[in-house]
């Protein structure tokens, strides 16, 4: 299938991109890597009226260190890059591995890591990865911008809080607290095909091994990323015992996910593997804490 | 010379990798037209009323066809039981209904294929609702409705072979294994989803540009249903997207040349085009088979097994397309390559409503092979016999007889592969025979990841069997004055992909003594090359190698006369076969055989019930490989449509609707799936009829590895698995029982 007829704008300075957002409103829609949104709109289940492409946009394309130990990310970088990036996986060694399980390589050398927090795709690895490791997003418009924290950003699936006039310049992650473990599991039918069930688990201990922080973040069985509180409540505090992450992903893959039944599944079934992938993913977690 | 033998460059391959070669979408003539089908999407039903005038007179809309316009209503490979469109005004009785989604209702041919899209949409069409029967085992029933009402029940093929006494033998038997296996449906998934072109040519004949697998077979289907004599049809195949069986039943084909036909006919000389999408594609052409196969094995204390009785029930689906060719192979290999002296087999092919099943790779082998290698491994077990060891006490010899009371044709390799597949697996013989010191498991270090080991083999016709005609044209023409300074072969095997024009060429050369690069290949039109037989049973390097040296030697005898251009043609005749004997199935079933083994490691997360294939081993003797690197390239290939066969792949159909038209629903495994290693083992023991000793060999390392698999996931998790594909919920549910 073709697109249905759309208006192509290619601003090369986001000064240009952000003036041709405000002027277009509500018909204009940002074109990053394009790998969810061509599809959609070849498809014809998106038909935005004007298309305003960032790909001539240079100042887009980053990944600086900040003073505090984390990373900025410009949003119109590659995932292939963000993959590859000896900065990264020094400093976020569970980004490459999760940036890894997108699709595959054609579909990383295009895709973008801002294109994939704005479009939300509640099976996405990117909007999830932003939640676990408490990004924040700096949103611009015409004359002014804000920041906005990766848990407040997802409204529900391909809905976030950015307005029509508005885009995502950068994501910032800020850096991994001493004594973090990281994790992420999925499963998936076809390798590269979209998850059935993923978590991405990131774990905080102290000294004496007790649980400071966990956030577990579960994707592809629900509307949104969905950060999990059971884990919160039952593990901050507490040495991190394999009774209590049982119980954790037990809860959690009872009380916190919705999957649904698709071709490739059943709810049960994906249920099932919540509880499997949170404990496999705790475990890990806690293991690789130092 | 030794060209054959040489991994010489495929003739076809810059061609391909820069994207010159042209497949059948890339063809276009000036002012061509388009066409779309209307396609039933009603399962079951009477069509009562069709109305076609407002498409008609939809603006660029220059023809809508319906059955009325078809000069003899139907088609079929096997047998003419479909209609070319249904609806009424039919030429056939019965042709007013439709039976499946795919079914062909309406042709509407335009300026652009978006307004015969939107024409489409405008045909009026009244059905009236027949019930729908989709399982085989309900469609057999005495007081089930018949699909055709014009047969008198909805099994059109049956087979029995009665061999011995199975009652008496099961009594004298120490063990007996019972099995109840269930095989799916599997999509070919080839690359290039069908397309054509169709045009009047200079010589008045009705041409079409196609992908099939037998020029000459689709060239008599047309004429038969435009009523045309044969040399009015022209079939002409370019490079082929790949076919694996489902091009050997017309999709297009017949459409086609009727819509060039029918528009010539009022005037409009246009060419017609068209291209399915991949949803088209999957509705539109057969699949693979589901089998449900009964099985009960008697056997000795020390392995060897002395009855088997089986009933096995194919799902044929709407029409019969290949089915009581695949049901003949099916219930032939069904108790394997093993000597058993006293088989009871009852084989039933059955209409439902269901897509139509018919060719794919192996062809009823992989079905039947299933079967027997599940109950051969059950078997071992049961005895505590090894796999290899009791296969070896069972396999078949040189003189011994088949099931159908004939021996095998020279040259029974069997054993040899087994041996051969055996040993790469880290089996040995010792002194109580055939065993693997390492055992069937494999230590992971990780308690819910558990790797097993598992071992089949089988056995694949190579050729056209039970009676069927068999023969293959090759026509050579050599050019020069005093030396040889071209030859030009004319040969119409299709080149689905598979390598052959690159294998006849090869041969060519060969039996001409001339370099590759002598020799030209004019390959696959009706028009100038003759009947070769389809490219299917792993009978076309067999087929045409023979038919290729008859011709060259021919060829060069004129030449020594000094005939200019010297040109002769051959037609090979294998030894024929003859058909099942209604009653007892004796027959000489087939002319020639490849012969396959393989051992696999398989990995079972059994907390996610998630199966991973890890290492294949495949031992296979092709006679002679005439090119080894495409060899090695279809046992790869084989491999990994069968791991997606038996783990990954999962075609849906609920009350006559696939749920799986797409390939996002409908998972195919891409190189991010297959297996970690493949290991090819070619064997070379001649095939005292093949060219240069070749067997076919496209079809045999598809056989066992399905049941390679269910042995593996036994010996990992402890349960059989009787019903594939082996997908997480079936194992997770089958661990938790």
């Amino acid at each position: 299938m073709k697109p249905a007829p759309f208006e192509y704008y290619a601003p090369t300075s986001v000064e240009e991109a952000l003036a041709t957002l405000q002027s277009l409103g509500y018909d204009g829609k940002v074109l990053a890597g394009g790998q969810s949104l061509i599809p959609a709109m070849n498809f014809r289940m998106a038909r935005p009226a004007a298309l305003v492409d960032l790909n001539k946009v240079k100042e887009l394309f980053y990944i600086k260190p900040t003073s505090d130990g984390g990373l900025a990310i410009g949003t119109m970088t590659r995932d292939s890059v963000v993959e590859k990036d000896p900065l990264v996986s020094e400093r976020f060694p569970i980004v490459p591995y999760v940036v890894k399980h997108i699709a595959h390589p054609q579909i990383r050398n295009r895709g973008t890591f801002g294109g994939a927090i704005a479009h939300a795709d509640p099976a996405a690895q990117i909007p999830a990865l932003s939640v676990a490791l408490q990004a924040r997003f700096l949103v611009r418009k015409q004359g002014g911008e804000r920041w906005v924290n990766a848990e407040d950003f997802f409204m529900g699936p391909f809905m976030t809080v950015l307005e029509p006039e508005e885009m995502l310049a950068e994501v910032v992650l800020p850096p991994m607290a001493k004594g973090s473990g990281a994790s992420y599991q999925q499963v998936s039918r076809q390798k590269g095909g979209y998850a059935q069930a993923a978590v991405i688990s990131v774990v905080v201990v102290d000294e004496n091994k007790r649980c400071k922080d966990v956030r577990v973040v579960l994707f592809s069985v629900g509307e949104t990323p969905i950060l999990s509180q059971t884990a919160r409540k039952i593990l901050v505090g507490n040495v991190p015992t394999a009774e209590a992450i049982a119980e954790v992903a037990e809860k959690i893959s009872k009380d916190e996910v919705d999957p649904g039944t698709d071709i490739h599944g059943t709810a049960e079934y994906r249920r099932h593997l919540v509880k499997v992938l949170v404990r496999r993913g705790l475990t890990e977690a806690f293991e690789r804490a130092k | 010379m030794s060209i054959v033998g040489e991994s010489v460059v495929r003739v076809d391959a810059i061609g391909k990798v820069t994207g010159e070669t042209l497949y059948p979408g890339d063809f276009n003539l000036p002012n061509q037209a388009y066409m779309k089908i209307l396609f039933a999407q009603h399962p079951h039903a009477i069509i009562k009323r069709l109305d076609t005038s407002k498409a008609e007179q939809y603006p660029g809309v220059l023809a809508v066809f319906t059955a009325k316009d078809v000069p003899n209503n139907e088609y079929g490979l096997i047998m003419p039981d479909q209609p070319v469109l249904c609806g009424p005004g039919s030429t056939k009785p019965f042709a007013d209904r439709v039976r499946f989604i795919g079914d062909q209702v309406a042709l509407v041919i335009a300026e652009t294929e978006q307004i015969a899209a939107e024409a489409l949409k405008l045909i009026e069409i009244e059905y009236e609702a027949l019930p729908v029967i989709t399982d085989p085992r309900e469609a057999m029933k005495a007081d089930a409705i018949l699909m055709h009402p014009d047969k008198g029940s909805n099994v059109f093929g049956r087979y029995r072979i009665r061999k011995g006494d199975v009652e008496k033998a099961f009594q004298q038997a120490d063990v007996i294994v019972e099995g109840y296996y269930q095989t799916p449906a599997q999509e070919h998934a080839y690359l290039q989803p069908e397309a054509g072109l169709s045009f009047i040519d200079e010589a008045g004949r009705v041409t079409i540009i196609v992908g099939g697998q037998w020029t000459h077979e689709d060239q008599e289907q047309i004429a038969h249903a435009l009523a045309l004599p044969l040399d009015q049809v022209r079939v002409i195949y370019p490079a082929i997207g790949g076919a694996f069986g489902g091009r050997e039943d017309m999709s297009v084909q017949v459409v086609l040349a009727l819509a060039a036909w029918r528009l010539h006919q009022r005037g409009i000389n246009r060419p017609v085009k068209i291209i399915w999408s991949r949803e088209e594609s999957i509705i539109g052409h057969h699949k693979r088979h589901p089998y449900f196969i009964r099985a009960k094995w008697g056997a000795k204390r020390d392995g060897k097994v002395i009855a088997a009785e089986m009933e096995v029930i194919a799902d044929g689906g709407a029409y019969a397309y290949t089915s009581t060719k695949v049901l003949g192979n099916a219930t032939l290999m069904c108790t394997g390559p093993y000597l058993i002296p006293n088989v009871k087999v009852d084989s039933y092919a059955v209409y439902t409503n269901n897509l139509p099943n018919g060719a794919f790779r192996g062809f009823g082998g992989p079905q039947g092979a299933f079967a027997a290698e599940m109950q051969m491994n059950k078997l071992a077990e049961r005895l505590g016999i090894d796999p290899v060891e009791i296969r070896m006490r069972n396999l078949l010899d040189e003189g011994d007889l088949l099931s159908v009371g004939t021996p095998l044709p020279p040259g029974v390799s069997i054993k040899k592969v087994v041996e051969a597949c055996a040993k790469a697996a880290g089996w040995e013989k010792g002194e109580n025979g055939w065993h693997r010191p390492a055992g069937f498991q494999v230590e992971t270090g990780n308690p819910s990841l558990k790797r097993g080991i598992g071992f089949a083999c089988a056995f694949k016709n190579v050729g056209f069997s039970f009676g069927a005609p068999e023969n293959c044209w090759a026509i050579v023409e050599l050019h020069g004055d005093a030396e040889i300074e071209k030859a030009v072969l004319y040969h119409a095997a299709a080149e689905v992909g598979q390598g052959s024009h690159t294998v006849l060429v090869q041969m060519a050369a060969e039996a001409l003594g001339l370099p590759m690069e002598k020799v030209e290949l004019v390959a696959a039109d009706t028009a100038v090359t003759k009947n070769s037989g389809s490219v299917s049973a792993s009978r076309m390097t067999f087929m045409a190698g023979n038919a290729i040296r008859g011709a060259a030697e021919r060829a060069l005898e004129a030449w020594k006369n000094e005939e200019r251009p010297a040109r002769a043609e051959f037609q090979y005749r294998p030894p024929k076969t003859t058909p099942y004997d209604p009653e007892t199935g004796k027959s000489e079933p087939n002319f020639a055989y490849g012969y396959v083994a393989e051992a696999v490691e398989v990995e079972v997360d059994i907390e996610t019930g998630q199966v991973r294939l890890v290492k294949v081993i495949c031992a296979d003797d092709v006679g002679k490989a005439v090119n080894p690197q495409q060899v090695q390239g279809q046992v790869e290939g084989a491999v990994v449509q069968a791991a997606g066969y038996a783990i990954l792949e999962n075609f849906i159909q609920q009350d006559g609707q696939v749920l799986t038209k797409t390939l996002s629903t409908y998972l195919i495994p891409t190189i991010l799936d297959i297996p970690e290693k493949v290991q090819s083992i070619v064997l070379e023991y001649a095939d005292p009829r093949g060219p240069w000793g070749a067997r076919g060999m496209g079809e045999m390392p598809y056989l066992p590895l399905a049941p390679a698999v269910g042995a593996a996931i036994r010996n990992a998790t402890g349960r059989w698995f009787d019903q594939f594909p082996y997908t997480p919920e079936r194992i997770l549910s089958g661990l938790e029982e």
